[in-house]
Order: structure tokens, then C-alpha cells, then sequence
């Protein structure tokens, strides 16, 4: 049953032309990031000579592989994260308010399995793209760069899964939470707002899943160390399935 | 045998009784007209009955479950809800194929039930249907899985005359196969396919009885008398305790009686004492229309 929910899903998905913006962007963003970090450097020279202020001396270090992973996981977190967010916020939600889901529901599909399936294929869906997404970012650094560390983008990457793993789960809650996309938007930000907020006490930095991103350029900046991540790991996907279960019971009360 | 049985079935809001220890009894295959004023509490024993929504009290038993305790029930009901939505971008018969293969029905059926609602060569997007095709779309999902009993909330509402002729035939076409339960405010529709009546107001049940029963039970209430001087009758029966009211209509009178076996005797007296002479008498059939007035009010 969750196999033809999820097929459900992509269909919708599919049909919705949100499939696109997903891979698009993320295939933008993977190959976009090496090119700006290359080109940058050059273009600012270039300004600076057209503008005529030859006096002004700019050192400007040469870009590295590091430029374009930071900016890779720069877009990532920014970007990406919207466009993820705005994708699926309204997945549970707006299904309660567009009144679609109540069909289902009457024909005794189990809430947990509507749930779940939702939360599976966008799980999938994603890492999947963002896979493709790191390929071609890696690609096109190797190209541009002559070299790039497999280790530290791995591994860089690795916590942005966990990451995600964590937001698509405050996703499924606050959707299931909200009775439309915008009271389901505001649940996820209030909650994303505290989470921010909770970085400023740095003794909460590893249980903090927010910590996970200046972890990711730590790694790519100077190399990784497992230790420091491991708490944030586990307390990340602590959160993410609290938040599941939460999610779960609340729309099992429900009432469509 | 009762195809939907509901015990003291009750939901209440914070400020609001929905629905109070509702006892009803719904026949395995009949058409069930299910009929209330807007705000009767018709949805909301629909949603209750569909998991929709949870009882404050009071349970039911559907096709022989517990509804509180088993699921299963549920894939043998097909469901129109008040007002019918789809997922938009999908044509009717691209969101019947989702819904067939989630219910393991042959894709084939698809185009059968299509068919039956007149759909079937429509190939817009959902999100561009009217009303009424939603409606329609919505007859054909209930039906795609074949369903033992069929639950509809407000099936007409949204159709014009010529579609709601259409949508009570095909009701009324699949009755002995299927128990049909159809929420409606609409009492001509009740008249013309309902095997069964049952009467919600304030979420309080104020009948459940077969209609030509109820028909019965309510004749023989309404009498309409013609006189050559129908002043002077009026002024003789107006006073009268068996009488409840009177009214007249173009020449005849229009009497509503309380004690009808009074009304039999008295009445020939009264016309021969004051010498009328009587050009019409007759016991009006009732329809559902008076009764239900008469029934919730
Ligand atoms: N979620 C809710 N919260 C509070 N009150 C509700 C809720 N749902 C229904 N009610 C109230 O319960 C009563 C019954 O509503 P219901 O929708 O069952 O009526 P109905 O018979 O279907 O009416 P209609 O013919 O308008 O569809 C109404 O007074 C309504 O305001
Ligand atoms: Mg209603």
C-alpha cells in the first residue's frame, strides 16, 4: 500500500511540473557553484581594470576546489532548503484544506500509511536529485580544478542528508500540524526560528541540528572529524523522529 | 438485516451538539433518504460513520463492525462527500486510474464508471470542471470499487434539474445491488427514490420510517371540501376541536384535521343541517413536503 501511495505521489509530482523546479534547480546549483567560485576572482579583476582604478591593487587568492564546495553547500542551505520547503510544506495541509484527502481516508487507508508514504517519497525524491546535484558539482570541480578531495565533500554532504532528513521531517509535522499551506509555513518557521535562536548558546551547538551546516564548511575547510559531528548526528535524528510520531498521532485525531 | 446500525451515537463541539444519541436503523438494500434542515447534523453523522471524524459518544455497527474497533469496513463503502474535490491537475480518468490501482480494482473499470456518469470523453483537467461534473466524477468514484453501500452527502445539490434527473436515476438503477444512503435536503428527491425516510433536526433523529408507511400514517389528514356557500361552512367548522386549521383555496376549503373519524361523521352533518350542498370531498395525499414541516416544526 505505501508503494502505490508513493506512486500516488510522484504522479501528483510529476503532473505538478514540481518534479522540475526540483531537479533543475538542484542540477543548476550543482554545476553553477564551481563556475561562479572559478570565475569570480577574474571577473572582479576584470571590473576593477575597467573601471579605470588601476591604483587599486587587489590580491585576490586563487579559487580552490574548497571555493566551489562552499559555495555548493552555500546554495544548498539558502536556496535549495526554500525551494524544498515550499515544495512540500503544503503536502499534508493542503490536502486537509482542498478537502482530497478525506476520500482516501473513508476508504480506509490508514492515516500512518498516508503519512509515511509521504514522507518516503520525498525523502527519496530528494536525495536522490541531491545526489545528482553533488555529481555534477563534483564533476565540474574536478574539471575546473584538476582536483577534488572524494573524503570531505563526502562526508560535507553526508551531514546535509541528515539534515534534511531533519527538515523533511519538521516538513511532515508542521504540514500535518497546519489546516493549510500558510498556518503549515508558520508552524515550520516558528520552529526553525528557535532552533536558530538555540545556536547562539554554543554549549547547545551539538544538539543542535542547525550546527550541522558550519560543520559541513569546517569539513570542507579543514578536514573532517567524525567526533564532532557524532552528537549532532544522533540528536538530529532524535528530533527527526519525535517529530515524525508527533506528526503521525496528531493526524490520526484529526478530523477530516 | 441493518447494513449501518448507530447506538446512541452522539458528537459534540465545544459549544454545540452535532449530533445527540442518534438511534439509527438503515436496511440492507434500499435507497435511504436521509433528510434534515441545513445545519441538522447530516455531514457529521456521515463523517462519523466514515472515520472522518471521532464520536464524543455512542458507537455504530456497519456491515457487521464496530466502527471504533475496525477498519475494514471501509473499503466496502463508496464515499461523495458534500462538496467533491480532486487533485486538480489530473483529467477524471488519469485520478480514477491513481485511485484504482490504491484499490486494487482492474483499470478497466475506470471507463465503465466514466461511462455511467458521462464523463468518459471529457479530457479537461479536473481543476477546470464545474460543479456538477465533480459531482459526477465524484459518483463515479464511489462506484469504482463496487461497493456494497453507498454513502452520499447531498448527491443533487449542485446539479440542475436535468443532471439531478439523471443522478436519481442512476441511483435509483443501482438499488438491490447496493444500499444507497443519501443525505439531502432536497425533499422532492426523497419522494421520487427513497424507500425509506429518516428525519434529522438540531442532530436529534425525529423519524425513520418507510416512506409510503409515513404516507400512511400522515393521509387522511388533509381533507378538501367544495360547497356552493363555503362562508357559512367555514363559520361552523372553525370553532370546532377536531378542526386544526382551515384555509381556503380558490372555492374549496382547505382543512387540516386532528380527529379524523370526528371530521368523517360531523362534517356530512354540518353540510345537511345548514342545507349546502356538496360539489367536492377528498382526503389529500401528503407528500413529503408537509410531512416534513409538519415533523420539524
Ligand atoms: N468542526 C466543527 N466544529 C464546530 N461545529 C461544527 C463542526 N462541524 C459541524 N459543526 C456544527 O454541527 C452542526 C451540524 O453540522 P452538519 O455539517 O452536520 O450539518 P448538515 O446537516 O450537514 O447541514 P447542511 O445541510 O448545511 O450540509 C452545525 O451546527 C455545525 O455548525
Ligand atoms: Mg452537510
Amino acid at each position: 500500500m505505501i508503494w502505490k501511495l508513493m506512486k500516488k505521489e510522484l504522479k501528483e509530482f510529476l503532473k505538478t511540473g514540481k518534479i522540475y523546479v526540483l531537479l533543475f534547480s538542484l542540477l543548476f546549483f550543482g554545476i553553477s557553484s564551481p563556475i561562479i567560485a572559478k570565475f569570480t576572482p577574474e571577473i572582479i579583476e576584470n571590473l576593477v581594470k575597467n573601471q579605470e582604478m588601476q591604483g587599486l591593487i587587489i590580491q585576490l587568492p586563487p579559487p580552490t576546489w574548497k571555493d566551489s564546495f562552499i559555495q555548493f553547500f552555500k546554495n544548498l542551505n539558502q536556496i535549495v532548503f526554500l525551494i524544498i520547503v515550499l515544495l512540500f510544506i503544503g503536502c499534508i495541509s493542503e490536502e486537509k484544506n482542498k478537502n482530497t484527502a478525506s476520500i482516501f481516508i473513508a476508504l480506509g487507508i490508514d492515516r500512518k500509511k498516508w503519512i509515511f508514504s509521504k514522507f518516503l517519497f520525498q525523502i527519496i525524491i530528494t536525495y536522490f536529485f541531491l545526489l545528482i546535484s553533488f555529481i555534477a558539482c563534483a564533476y565540474y570541480t574536478y574539471f575546473l580544478f584538476s582536483t577534488f578531495p572524494i573524503q570531505n565533500s563526502i562526508s560535507a554532504m553526508f551531514l546535509y542528508f541528515i539534515y534534511i532528513f531533519f527538515i523533511l521531517s519538521l516538513i511532515i509535522f508542521s504540514s500535518s500540524l497546519g489546516n493549510n499551506f500558510i498556518q503549515s509555513a508558520g508552524i515550520f518557521l516558528g520552529i526553525f526560528i528557535i532552533f536558530n535562536l538555540l545556536s547562539i548558546f554554543p554549549n547547545m551547538n551539538p544538539y543542535n541540528p542547525m550546527s550541522l551546516s558550519s560543520l559541513q564548511n569546517e569539513w570542507i575547510l579543514k578536514g573532517v572529524i567524525w567526533k564532532d559531528a557524532l552528537k549532532n548526528i544522533i540528536f538530529t535524528l532524535i528530533y527527526s523522529f519525535i517529530l515524525l510520531i508527533l506528526g503521525v498521532v496528531s493526524f490520526e485525531k484529526q478530523e477530516l | 438485516m441493518n447494513i449501518i446500525e448507530t447506538f446512541n451515537l452522539c458528537k459534540y463541539y465545544k459549544n454545540k451538539k452535532a449530533l445527540d444519541n442518534l438511534n439509527l436503523e438503515v436496511p440492507e438494500g434500499i435507497i435511504f433518504g436521509y433528510l434534515g434542515p441545513n445545519g441538522a447534523g447530516k455531514t457529521t453523522t456521515i463523517r462519523l460513520l466514515l472515520n472522518l471524524a471521532k464520536p464524543t459518544n455512542g458507537y455504530a455497527i456497519i456491515m457487521g463492525e464496530n466502527i471504533l474497533k475496525s477498519k475494514k469496513y471501509l473499503s466496502k463503502i463508496g464515499f461523495l462527500p458534500d462538496v467533491p474535490n480532486f487533485y486538480n491537475y489530473f483529467t477524471a480518468k488519469e485520478y480514477l486510474a491513481i485511485l484504482a490501482e490504491i484499490l486494487g480494482v482492474d483499470k478497466k473499470r475506470v471507463d465503465e464508471v466514466l461511462e455511467l456518469v458521462d464523463l468518459k470523453n471529457e479530457k479537461k483537467r479536473i481543476g477546470t470542471f464545474s460543479r456538477g461534473m465533480k459531482q459526477r466524477l465524484g459518483i463515479a468514484q464511489t462506484l469504482l470499487h463496487d461497493p456494497k453501500l453507498l454513502i452520499l452527502d447531498e448527491p443533487t445539490s449542485a446539479l440542475d434539474p436535468q443532471g439531478r434527473k439523471e443522478i436519481l436515476d442512476l441511483i435509483k438503477s443501482l438499488k438491490g445491488s447496493k444500499t444507497i444512503f443519501f443525505s439531502t435536503h432536497i425533499l422532492s428527491d426523497v419522494e421520487k427514490i427513497c424507500d425509506r425516510v429518516a428525519i434529522i433536526k438540531d442532530g436529534k433523529l425525529l423519524l425513520n420510517e418507510k416512506v409510503e408507511e409515513l404516507k400512511k400514517r400522515y393521509a387522511k389528514r388533509m381533507i378538501t371540501i367544495e360547497v356552493d356557500n363555503q362562508d357559512i361552512l367555514w363559520e361552523k367548522l372553525k370553532d370546532k376541536p377536531w378542526v386544526i386549521n382551515i384555509a381556503v383555496h380558490n372555492k374549496s376549503l382547505l382543512l387540516n384535521i386532528k380527529d379524523i373519524s370526528m371530521a368523517q361523521k360531523e362534517i356530512p352533518k354540518i353540510i345537511s343541517e345548514n342545507n349546502l350542498s356538496l360539489i367536492h370531498f377528498e382526503f389529500l395525499e401528503p407528500t413529503i413536503e408537509d410531512i416534513f414541516f409538519e415533523v420539524i416544526s
